[in-house]
């Protein structure tokens, strides 16, 4: 265990590096030395109540400055590769924000990359630190629904709530906008999570409802070689959704499972005595599994990703709960869904 | 404390769709509230079972309730209000569509364009007003708390997404002045809901900053309770209540704990008030009278 501090920059301050600053900040072995972000008016607030912060315009002299051993990229997406290309030549850790990146190519060479120079890598998808669906994979794992024949995952938000002209980065394609790159890449990593990343993909969709160049609305089916198929549905224009909610379904010849970041609710034909799960429904509230983090910003989950990120830098027995491997795994099923849209 | 705090402050939460446990019972809250007479129904329960104190979100909704309020002050003008600011979904939505700039932008200027400060909508006038955090807060505060206008408002909470979010930057100044700015312009106290009440109160104690109200989660189980349930009875049992009124919220445990149970814990601890949410008389009878600080 290394007794030293990390060195830390963020690269990209809009809504996620926000966040993620406040939360970071909080761990004691942590130092946020840099940040880079395109707007001055955010750098200059930064750099005025904040002490002792270095800012760039430029991510490349961040990167250059030696003063981060780690760096948490936070922009959009299409310039992840750039960044973690160059970051990775600094011999720079790297947490990125989902989906990892937009071209497949582009990710495999970077996923390769940081696995031969042994840097840490993680991505985003924090709903593999929710509790209730670490609980959720760990009990399919353990076989409670017996084997399964089918499951559907779901995300709503209401993160495009008007119509959009597409001026904005999320409003376009080319800069790892809409719904499939945005919002879905949960979804899917979530079926990845617990069921494992499926062999194909058929019959998918992509509508558009209030964007001018992206899609809002997502569903495709996933085929498994073993028999299994699952339904994808994402919308990200759904007004009656306060939050982004995930909700998965899982039914196999023991029963069903429901679960979303609240709660797990588990129909079971017979009692499972090792689980003390008892026949008919089940009830388990994220009050059952929860346990406080150090500091809360915006979720457990939120909080617990980053820590986790620190963990396997100070400590490289930790293995990596959402590495570049996992985002590979992703962008496989999103490129998978826009080729089989007819969109590429 | 100069001021006079509520014991029992009866919270919002349940009237706008927000249960942390279930999705489906905030559904079916959210349909049964969609007409506002039965939320001033349950009002009324609240102020039959002698509840003065009144926390409420500055959220659209709010704005009809303090309406009605206000316009019958001969029957409710001795009720104390609690406003928490702001209403973060509305900012997190328009960051996540704009940016924070035309965030900030939209909702400073597009906001205040009807009280003739339209002709500083100009990218420079934000350009210049952006240098300077503290007045853009101002600004910000005096937006959401218009509504509360003429109500008797006690304390002035910053909303713990907000509170906690700044709090992990460590900055004094932005604490500070969302104090001052408090008590200067609107008489009140000012108050911090947080999920980090251990480490809040620590950093206000380290910058001086007294005589506010600190609300944050507080149950049995330890839920939202960073950085652990300990700390925060340690941090209770320790505090003076004269420089930091501690008030607990999510007393149920989002429903996970029963009421006779949650409040056998509460009343031992060394808090002040309580803030708590229900929707039937059965239950806020209950639990006014479970409460014994």
């Amino acid at each position: 265990m290394r007794k030293t501090k990390v060195r830390l920059g963020i690269i990209g301050m809009g809504r996620m590096g926000i966040t993620h600053y406040s939360i970071i900040n909080s761990r004691p072995d942590v130092e946020i030395t840099c940040v880079a972000d395109t707007s001055q008016l955010v750098l200059t607030l930064l750099k005025k109540y904040v002490k002792g912060i270095e800012v760039f315009k430029d991510y490349n002299k961040l990167l250059k400055s030696g003063k981060v051993d780690a760096v948490m990229v936070c922009t959009p997406p299409n310039l992840n590769h750039d960044i973690l290309k160059k970051a990775a030549s600094e011999s720079i850790h790297a947490f990125v924000e989902k989906p990892y990146m937009t071209s497949v190519s582009q990710g495999l060479e970077i996923k390769k990359t940081y696995e031969e120079k042994k840097l840490v890598n993680q991505v985003g998808y924090v709903n593999r630190f929710n509790d209730v669906f670490r609980k959720t994979r760990e009990l399919v794992a353990d076989g409670l629904l017996g084997d399964i024949y089918r499951f559907r995952s779901e995300m709503f938000s209401c993160t495009i709530s008007q119509p959009d002209d597409g001026s904005g980065w999320r409003g376009a394609r080319e800069s790892g906008g809409g719904a499939l790159f945005e919002m879905a890449a949960h979804a899917i990593d979530l079926v990845n999570y617990i069921m494992g990343t499926p062999d194909r993909v058929k019959g998918s969709a992509l509508n558009k409802v209030y964007s001018k160049n992206v899609e809002d609305v997502v569903s495709s089916t996933f085929v498994y070689d073993n028999g299994i198929t699952g339904t994808l549905y994402v919308n990200w224009c759904d007004h009656s959704y306060r939050k982004p909610t995930n909700k998965i379904e899982i039914t196999g010849m023991y029963g069903r499972l429901l679960a979303d970041q609240h709660s797990l609710k588990i129909y079971l034909k017979d009692a499972n005595e090792e689980k003390q799960l008892r026949k008919g429904w089940n009830t388990i509230y994220i009050t059952d599994l929860y346990k406080p983090v150090p500091f809360y910003v915006r979720g457990n989950e939120f909080t617990s990703q980053l820590y986790h990120f620190v963990d396997c830098i100070q400590n490289p027995d930790v293995p990596s709960e959402c590495a570049f491997s996992d985002g590979m795994n992703t962008l496989n099923v999103i490129d998978n869904i826009f080729t089989d849209a007819n969109e590429k | 404390m100069k001021q006079s705090i509520d014991k029992i402050v009866f919270g919002d939460n349940q009237f706008f769709g927000i249960n942390h446990m279930s999705q489906e019972k905030a559904q079916q809250l959210a349909e049964r509230f969609y007409d506002i007479n039965n939320i001033f129904e349950v009002y009324q329960h609240a102020i039959d079972a002698g509840i003065k104190g009144f926390m409420l979100n500055s959220n659209d909704r709010a704005k009809d309730i303090c309406e009605y309020f206000r316009s019958n002050s001969e029957k409710y003008g001795d009720l104390n209000w609690y406003p928490s600011i702001p209403y973060p979904h509305k900012y997190a939505n328009l960051v996540a569509e704009k940016g924070i700039v035309p965030t900030l932008n939209e909702m400073l200027f597009k906001g205040n364009s009807a009280k003739g400060i339209v002709n500083m909508v100009t990218k420079g006038s934000m350009a210049v007003l952006g240098k300077d955090a503290i007045k853009m807060m101002q600004m910000l505060i005096d937006l959401e708390m218009k509504m509360f206008k003429g109500l008797n408002v006690k304390v002035v909470f910053l909303q713990n997404v907000i509170t906690d979010l700044i709090l992990g930057y460590e900055v004094q100044e932005v604490f500070e002045s969302y104090c001052d700015y408090i008590r200067k312009k609107y008489k009140a106290t000012p108050g911090f809901i947080t999920q980090n009440m251990p480490y809040l109160k620590g950093k206000l104690e380290e910058w001086g900053i007294e005589e506010v109200v600190i609300c944050s989660s507080f149950n049995k189980i330890g839920y939202l309770t960073s950085p652990s349930l300990n700390e925060f009875i340690d941090e209770a049992n320790k505090n003076n209540p004269d420089k930091y009124h501690l008030m607990a919220m999510s007393t149920l445990a989002s429903g996970a704990l029963s009421a006779p149970d949650a409040y056998g814990f509460i009343n031992e601890q060394n808090i002040q008030s309580v803030v708590f949410g229900a929707s039937s008389k059965k239950n806020i009878d209950q639990t006014v009278s479970l409460i014994d600080l």
